[in-house]
């Protein structure tokens, strides 16, 4: 039924958001890595050559079954992503969703410059924040996380459920794509490259893309020392040497707040982890020092490099007990190790995985396309952000 | 999912050359209203793939859209209506969308397709 001509500018029905502001988030211990077991690697049985920027050759890391194409050694999830982004989404969605209502007024600024009528594809949109935000424009949003879709899907989005890594679109015919805090939560650098030839695939000539990442360099080093570094033996399980982490120049951390990191926790137990954390960092510093020439890329010295290189990170996630219940996942994931119980906050405790960027890396990342350029680039609230043109 | 979206999907299994237009398989059809935006449907229409908006509607239970589009049906309400009924208003609830080189079936539930391929497709 047509509701008659109007200059009406939104033009698809949209209900209102309910938001709780419950941030939460603490410190959670390294979680044992017995339950990993099959990994893949994208230096695997593929052996072929990769993008520009990538580390030193070395002997690839046989896993599992190798005879796959490389193709499929891209697009095929590893297991720290299906265990430490897919599941814990899973899990968190409606908790998730509560707390990511503020839009972010680049995004926004982005969207809002799109040309009236603009199709815009938002590839990873989470509980859809972004999604109408521009009601001139027709959004489709996909995310890998069904719950979080349902989300969106009940708000009236037109979203649907897809994998950043290979999107179900037809080549060209957006006129813009965005990818907001997204790419950190692929595990390889050959994954993060293809999230971003699918995001200038999708965009027709002319079309744009934002893409924004956590930064290694935080404003808020507090916040930092919440984060677990992946240990040497996760690195040996799911990176093994020569792993093509980038190596940036190395920069001070600084300290500025991360935009969608929660904080809470017990003061003792923060302060306790950060002793603990900064007697590990001076460890690290030492060994760096007296291991300077640490120019080979095996295991030993990926570790020993320190924490100033650190970019792979396991980042807490709290589920109050009362929405963990309502989930029903997190009796799984306690059960099989995924999730931890902390009785005293009432909560079941989750990990992300994240690989931050260094300064560079994004930029290094789009390097190579050769049919896109970079139209801006800037720092904000301690995420790197991008802007792509698509040119033929 | 409204049939722009479907207009802008393609089966992304490994090795498809042509996996455009999905095939739809109806258990369920919706309408839901939508403002209607001229300007947005004359800047659509040059996007789409007419064809297949036209022969997805009529699975969808709508038969109105003529076959053929000229530009200068964009001067015509009467047309302009039929092609903002079809393209924004049409939802598929339930059903299916099959690629059409291999067969293969993507569900779609409570309006939302789902595309994730298996392991053995990518």
């Amino acid at each position: 039924m047509v509701l008659g001509i109007a200059s009406a500018s939104r033009f698809y029905f949209k209900r209102g958001f309910g938001h709780s502001s419950v941030i939460r988030s603490s410190f959670c211990s390294l979680r044992s890595s017995s339950d990993m077991k099959e990994v893949s690697s994208d230096k695997g049985s593929s052996g072929s050559a990769l993008a520009g920027g990538d580390s030193p050759a070395l002997p690839p890391v046989k896993v599992g079954a190798s005879l796959r194409s490389p193709s499929s050694v891209v697009q095929s999830t590893p297991e720290i992503e299906k265990k430490y982004v897919h599941r814990v989404y899973d899990a968190i969605a409606p908790h998730f969703s509560s707390t990511r209502f503020a839009k972010w007024p680049k995004v926004s600024a982005f969207l809002n410059s799109l040309a009236a009528g603009s199709l815009v594809l938002d590839a990873g949109c989470g509980n859809g924040k972004y999604l109408g935000l521009n009601p001139n424009c027709y959004f489709i949003g996909c995310d890998i996380s069904a719950p979080l879709i349902k989300i969106c899907a009940d708000r009236g989005h037109e979203v649907l459920v897809a994998d950043a890594v290979n999107l179900p679109y037809r080549t060209g015919y957006g006129d813009a794509a965005i990818s907001i805090a997204v790419l950190h939560h692929l595990s390889t650098e050959r994954r993060r490259r293809k999230a971003v030839d699918e995001l200038i695939r999708v965009v027709k000539k002319g079309g744009f893309v934002l893409i924004t990442v956590w930064a290694r360099e935080q404003e808020d080093g507090a916040l930092l020392n919440k984060w677990t570094p992946l240990t040497q033996k996760y690195l040996e399980e799911w990176v093994g040497p020569g792993s093509p982490r980038v190596r940036s120049p190395s920069s001070p951390l600084t300290l500025e707040s991360i935009p969608e990191a929660e904080e809470n926790g017990s003061r003792e137990q923060l302060k306790e982890f950060t002793d603990k954390y900064t007697d590990l960092r001076s460890l690290q510093l030492r060994h760096l020092h007296m291991n300077s020439q640490a120019a080979d890329l095996s295991l030993a010295s990926l570790t020993k490099k320190g924490c100033e290189d650190q970019q792979e990170f396991f980042v807490p996630w709290h589920l109050p007990y009362h929405r963990a219940e309502v989930s029903g996942a997190s009796a799984n994931a306690v059960a099989s190790g995924l999730a931890k119980k902390d009785d005293k906050k009432g909560a079941v405790v989750y990990n992300r995985y994240y690989h931050v960027f260094s300064e560079g890396e994004l930029e290094k990342l789009v390097s190579g396309i050769g049919n896109a350029v970079v139209v801006d680039r800037f720092f904000d609230k301690s995420n790197w952000c991008i802007i792509l043109e698509k040119i033929s | 999912m409204r049939l722009l979206t479907h207009n802008m999907l393609s089966s992304n299994i490994k090795g498809v050359t042509n996996g455009f237009p999905l095939r739809i398989e109806v258990e369920k059809v919706v309408e839901k209203s939508v403002d209607f935006n001229p300007d947005f449907l004359k800047n659509m229409l040059a996007k789409i793939e007419y064809k297949a908006l036209v022969e997805a509607s009529r699975i969808m239970g709508y038969a109105e859209l003529p076959d053929h589009a000229e530009p200068s049906m964009l001067e015509s309400d009467d047309f302009l209506r039929k092609f903002h009924h079809a393209l924004m208003e049409l939802h598929l609830e339930e059903g299916t969308l099959v690629c059409p080189q291999t067969g293969r079936k993507f569900p779609v539930n409570k309006g939302v397709p789902n595309m994730l391929l298996h392991e053995d497709e990518v």
